[in-house]
């Protein structure tokens, strides 16, 4: 990984997806030292709400690629995009492939189910009429079925929420800096409950963009390369019936050994985790699922003094919510040591995921490594 | 709605049933319907009626209307079937306090205001 770019981080950007698209994307090679002149692939990931790399490309004169990706999906896919950039680049179809996301998620196309149509699924239709549609929804049921089951409370969602916006406050780029307290926290509006407004992640418009190259030639550019050491896919459950009957285990329980194993690594091995947040939650219930605490004790370990540094950002809480691709952004930039206030001292292995794999049956993560 | 998948699922449903399939070849079985058997690979498929009994897996308050019409607050369950392993169904609740953790319900056909029948639950037991 030779190169990262973002647009500014708004709630009403003004401009056209293919606006923030482009803009991330010559931000990010800016960032590597290269031009449009060197792209010869292009992917994003999109749920009808933003620019397809065939629009893109010849929007900044990239006319011919040898490789692009239009992939269907939400967060879940955000990382199996690059990885299989990676596949692409490593099986020869293309040198330098820029991975983006470009999305109006507040002024535009708001995920949260009002104003647009429901999501693609056969499943939504034993859901809706009871006016359960929504991600926020979705998770809290099975944040409160972990509840149930392991006695989390909401003061552990909350010490997420508090310690994500402490990050933020160190981070120029992130929507929301202002420190918040685990009372703050409390007293926040209910969403559904057990979620208060607090629990769930930013609406943002905004992009970013990553540029995927060979390791010899990210080594030939102007900033240190950051290596892909693992990307997997994983399948997870849909909760109804023949998928998995435990909500509150996530689809990364199963893609995590495959994860660690393809880079010969393991959670202890982990320097800093940027964890896809939705929700406060999803933090926490890939702590377990990662291995980094036994399952069911996500939440004492995320209160606990010493614990791995996670979503250093801010993430979607506090930064911004760009579908996945800003956590693997602020990988990149630890792994580099350029995180200013935010860096982690010494970080060389850093693990960032997708949305793990609940609501639709789809995860990814990678692994990535100081070059 | 329905698709073709599901049309016959909600037909019996307005009539006051509850079913499932149950796989022609194997017996398993499953819900929501298609035309597959994720045991044994086999089209083909029976209702089977089943008691919309089960057990509290979770739920929601809602405190904002997420679907145009609805009045806030509102209750969403999430049940374990007691009768087909490992699954799970939604439906508003019709307890008059709120649910407990692996509190036993049983399902309520109810007819909304649009004239579609829906399966909510309630407390189990007289």
């Amino acid at each position: 990984m030779a190169g990262v770019g973002y647009t500014a981080f708004t709630r009403d950007s003004g401009v056209s997806t293919l606006t923030l698209a482009c803009r991330a994307i010559m931000a990010a090679l800016d960032d590597a030292g290269l031009g449009p002149g060197d792209v010869d692939g292009l992917a994003t990931h999109r749920v009808g709400d933003s620019v397809a790399p065939t629009v893109v490309g010849p929007a900044l004169g990239v006319h011919d690629p040898t490789w692009h990706l239009d992939q269907f999906g939400g967060g879940s896919v955000s990382h199996a995009v690059v990885g299989q950039a990676a596949l692409a680049v490593a099986a020869g179809l293309a040198e330098t492939v820029v991975c983006y996301r470009a999305v109006n998620a507040r002024s535009e196309f708001r995920m949260g189910g009002t104003g647009r149509g429901l999501p693609v699924s056969p499943e939504i239709q034993f859901q809706a009429p009871y006016g359960y549609v929504a991600p926020p929804q979705q998770y809290a049921m099975y944040a409160r079925a972990h509840m149930l089951k392991y006695g989390t409370k909401a003061e552990h969602f909350g010490h997420i929420a508090v310690t994500q916006r402490a990050s933020a406050a160190k981070n120029p780029r992130a929507l929301m800096r202002t420190p918040i307290t685990l009372d703050d926290y409390l007293a926040a509006r209910w969403i559904a409950e057990p979620f208060r407004l607090l629990d769930c992640c930013l609406e943002t418009d905004g992009a970013c963009a990553l540029v995927i190259t060979t390791a010899e030639r990210a080594r030939t550019l102007r900033r240190p390369p950051v290596l892909i050491s693992a990307a997997a896919w994983g399948g997870g459950a849909s909760h109804l019936s023949g998928g998995a009957a435990d909500p509150t285990t996530s689809a990364a329980a199963a893609l995590a050994p495959r994860l660690y194993a393809q880079a010969g690594l393991g959670p202890s091995d982990i320097d800093v985790a940027e964890l896809y947040d939705c929700f406060t939650y999803s933090v926490l219930v890939q702590l377990e699922d990662y291995g980094f605490c036994p399952k069911g004790e996500g939440g004492p370990y995320a209160v606990s003094a010493g614990r791995l540094p996670v979503n250093t950002h801010g993430g979607f809480l506090s930064e911004g919510y760009v579908h996945g691709i800003n956590h693997i952004a602020e990988a990149v930039s630890q792994l580099r040591g350029d995180a200013a206030d935010r860096q982690v001292p010494g970080a060389e292995v850093a693990l960032s995921t997708a949305q793990p794999g609940y609501i639709l049956p789809a995860t990814s993560a990678l692994i990535l490594t100081k070059g | 709605m329905p698709d073709r998948d599901s049309a016959g699922w909600w037909e019996l449903l307005a009539r006051g049933e509850f079913a499932v399939q149950r796989c022609a070849s194997c017996d398993t079985l499953r819900f929501p319907p298609r035309a597959f058997c994720p045991a044994c690979h086999r089209e083909g498929a029976h209702w089977a009626a089943i008691e919309p009994e089960g057990t509290v897996e979770s739920w929601i308050v809602n405190h904002q209307a997420f679907t145009p019409g609805g009045a806030e607050p509102y209750l969403v369950v999430m049940v374990r079937l007691a009768a087909v392993p490992g699954c799970f169904v939604y439906g508003n609740w019709r307890g008059a306090r709120e649910p407990r953790g692996g509190q036993a319900v049983r399902g309520v056909h109810t007819r909304a205001g649009d004239g579609v029948v829906l399966l909510d639950w309630r407390p189990a037991g007289p």
